[in-house]
């Protein structure tokens, strides 16, 4: 029988530093461990993108030359264009952005954290799981940077065929680059399958009583949506890398005409997954949004059951419309249309979301602190990347547009803006709640603009670029696309300036930064359960659990 | 909520003075406990259901091609992992504490999954029921105290209905002296 312990000793945190960060169960450290491996990561990427932006400055190959890659600019007629090197880069940014940065930062990072608090849980559901789904993600990254360095195509290190991996482009590919760069991916695809499972049964099988699924707060939903989304869809990039393996390794020919094989099937799978896995690098973000405008609007969040269900509407349409990606492959005229208007159904709940912030902060207070502001900037950059989609969404249209910076342009738009200005909105939203201590109101805004006009001055013009038909994926350019791409380059640095701030904010606030007393240091609009617990919240949270009226706000819904 | 009380109504004892419920009689009311799960079974089939049918989706695409025995294995190990792994969350939560009240003994039984039962027994005549709203490892801590030992019971329901339960087990320990 359990023995009573009715002198309960306070909370006190035992733990080394060993045990606790290496060997930990805890949902709120394995949390912070992943949002500070991905910002390590999120880094590297970014200084590729760097790199390739100071090279597509100026026409002409002046930094990635065959006799060295250089960080001053050399003369153009010294330098013979590298081009296995920038199609590494462009590769590595795209490999290391989609499956080790930004769905560990959102999914895996404020997903840990928050979506058990939110819902009044202990922890995961199975802590020990989730340790492994963390160091599965470490393992993979290493062999992602790995694949970088080592021997790959063309007698160079890396491999340079872009991150969807199209054969016979990567079963052709020299040396174990490739090799190692399909580990990679397959390594962080169990552990973010591990990951989701993981969150599934906690969302479902861990709500405090009386939380049903149409009372639970935004951002689990989004976590929920995610992690469903990532158990249907990465399972078969597992199966389609997979079979890419054996084909490079083992002579069987899934994908290799020669044999009977077929490469589009490929294309097809991969966008099977690769359409959803845009949904599950937005989703987390939208469910943030939704909290940090409620915030600081200071009114409930509009329409919360079309907004649950706009999610999960975007979820199962993101399923099946895959092949918007391949236009160009030589589908029929009537897979053309179905897939072109199923996409452009999407644009139906994305608006529903997007009217309901509209609709959150119209007739609010709204108080322009610096998640607000990466809030709204979220929601008026991710506008204009979903109309670019819609106009891309046209098969006629995308015949001009396919692979020419206009693309660029718009995942951009989606991706660097929508999903990047969420984790920066979270990030500054929950700094204080995570660290006990609080950034600096000051530069956190000038953090915001120099951002926000940073990429804003880089992917701009880039749909001018696709307009006049400059293609994606080449490290050089005639003159004539000369102006808007230094325009471009410039963006880019400003919005690496900018990122440097972010990690100088990040470190002092969490060695200087004021100290936090409240629990729920914004307003009473940020009602969910997290904002009951003290800054930072202790090592146990909700063993005993929370009272109804906690979580259960009249007004909110 | 998750306790729930079984009592066996029975008259007086033709003997008076004596037990009505003698130990080895059927107790006179049997109390279960148990944590809180939130997943309805139901929502348990309709969850695997749809993850099924989309699961199938990309299967439709590739049928006639080896390709599909390239995804299958791994669209139905997912499958099988989410299956298992929500079993294994409803199985984590098997924990049951039994309380059996006779007139001369009272017994709590705590059963955990992977683990074997937990004993406790005592003559109700001694127990008392104690709650400690604060200073116990939750809130409204509920204590049995008597025989060898002081036990917890419900320490995994929310504090409303813990003080509640401290109502009523008062309450049929009254009955019972």
């Amino acid at each position: 029988m359990a023995d009573a312990a009715i002198h309960g000793h306070g909370e006190h945190d035992t733990r080394g530093f060993f045990t606790r960060w290496f060997m930990s169960t805890n949902h709120k450290d394995i949390g912070i461990l992943y949002l500070i491996t991905s910002a390590i990561v999120g880094l590297i990427a970014v200084s590729f993108t760097v790199y390739m932006r100071l090279e597509l400055m100026d026409p002409g190959v002046q930094y990635m030359c065959l006799e060295g890659a250089r960080l001053i600019p050399g003369a153009v007629e010294e330098c013979t264009p590298n081009g296995h090197l920038w199609n590494v880069l462009i590769t590595a940014h795209g490999v290391l952005m989609m499956f080790f940065v930004v769905i560990p930062a959102l999914f895996g990072g404020f997903g840990n954290y928050f979506m058990p608090l939110q819902i009044g849980a202990p922890d995961m559901a199975f802590p020990r799981l989730n340790n492994l789904s963390f160091w599965l993600y470490v393992t993979g990254t290493s062999l992602a940077v790995a694949s970088v360095l080592s021997p790959g195509g063309n007698g160079q290190l890396g491999s340079g065929v872009g991150w969807v991996l199209y054969p016979p482009l990567s079963t052709s590919e020299g040396g174990y680059s490739m090799d190692l760069a399909i580990f990679a991916v397959h390594v962080s695809g169990a552990s973010s399958i591990l990951g989701a499972i993981n969150m599934i049964t906690t969302f479902l099988n861990m709500r405090a009583p009386g939380m049903t699924l149409h009372k639970v707060p935004l951002f689990s939903w989004s976590i929920f949506v995610t992690a469903w989304l990532i158990l249907l869809a990465l399972p078969v990039l597992a199966g389609a890398i997979t079979m890419l393996l054996t084909d490079r390794n083992f002579g069987t020919t899934f994908f290799q005409p020669e044999g009977g094989g077929d490469p589009i099937l490929y294309q097809h799978i991969l966008w099977f997954f690769g359409h959803p896995e845009v949904y599950i690098v937005i989703l987390p973000g939208f469910g943030i949004a939704s909290h940090v405008i409620s915030t600081f609007s200071r009114k409930p969040i509009f329409g919360y059951l079309p907004m649950v269900y706009a999610m999960v509407a975007i979820g199962v349409l993101g399923f099946v419309v895959w092949a918007h990606h391949m236009y160009t492959v030589g589908m029929s005229l009537t897979q053309q249309s179905y897939f072109m208007l199923a996409t452009m159904v999407i644009a139906v709940p994305t608006g529903i979301k997007i009217f309901s912030w509209i609709a959150t902060m119209w007739g609010g207070s709204i108080e322009f602190k610096t998640p607000m502001l990466f809030a709204i900037g979220f929601v008026f950059l991710f506008t204009i990347g979903g109309v670019t989609g819609v106009v891309l969404s046209q098969a006629g249209v995308d015949r001009a547009y396919h692979d020419t910076y206009y693309v660029v342009a718009h995942f951009h738009y989606t991706m660097s803006m929508g999903a990047a200005f969420c984790i920066f909105a979270g990030i500054y939203y929950y700094l204080g709640k995570m660290s006990g201590r609080q950034y600096p109101e000051m530069l956190g805004k000038l953090h915001f603009w120099m951002f926000f006009i940073g990429v804003n001055l880089t992917f701009f013009p880039q749909h001018f670029l696709g307009r006049q038909g400059m293609p994606r994926r080449y490290i050089d350019y005639p003159e004539a696309f000369a102006h808007w791409n230094e325009i471009s380059s410039y963006g880019a640095l400003l919005s690496f300036a900018s990122f440097l701030l972010f990690f100088g904010i990040v470190f002092y606030t969490l060695f200087a930064g004021k100290r936090v007393t409240e629990n729920n240091y914004w307003n009473e609009h940020a009602d969910t359960l997290e904002w009951t617990l003290p800054s930072p919240p202790p090592e146990h949270t909700f063993e005993t659990l929370p009272k109804r009226e906690d979580w259960d706000k009249g007004h909110a819904h | 909520m998750p306790h729930e009380w079984e009592t066996n109504a029975k008259g007086a004892p033709e003997k008076s003075g004596a037990f009505s419920f003698k130990a080895g009689d059927p107790p006179m009311a049997v109390l279960h406990l148990w944590p809180y799960r939130s997943l309805p079974r139901r929502g348990f089939v309709w969850f695997i259901g749809l993850t099924f049918a989309l699961l199938s989706v990309p299967l439709i695409a590739v049928v006639g091609s080896p390709v599909l025995w390239g995804l299958l294995p791994f669209e139905l190990a997912a499958l099988g992992l989410m299956w298992w792994l929500l079993e294994r969350s409803y199985r984590d939560a098997e924990l049951i504490e039994e309380l059996k009240l006779w007139s001369d003994r009272i017994e709590l039984t705590r059963h955990e999954p992977r683990r074997a039962p937990q004993h406790w027994q005592a003559n109700p005549y001694w127990v008392s029921v104690h709650l400690h709203p604060t200073g116990g490892p939750v809130e409204n801590y509920v204590t049995l105290k008597g025989g060898d030992r002081e036990v917890e019971i419900g320490a995994f329901l929310t504090p409303e209905e813990r003080a509640r339960l401290h109502g009523e087990l008062q309450d049929h320990l009254r009955r019972l002296r």
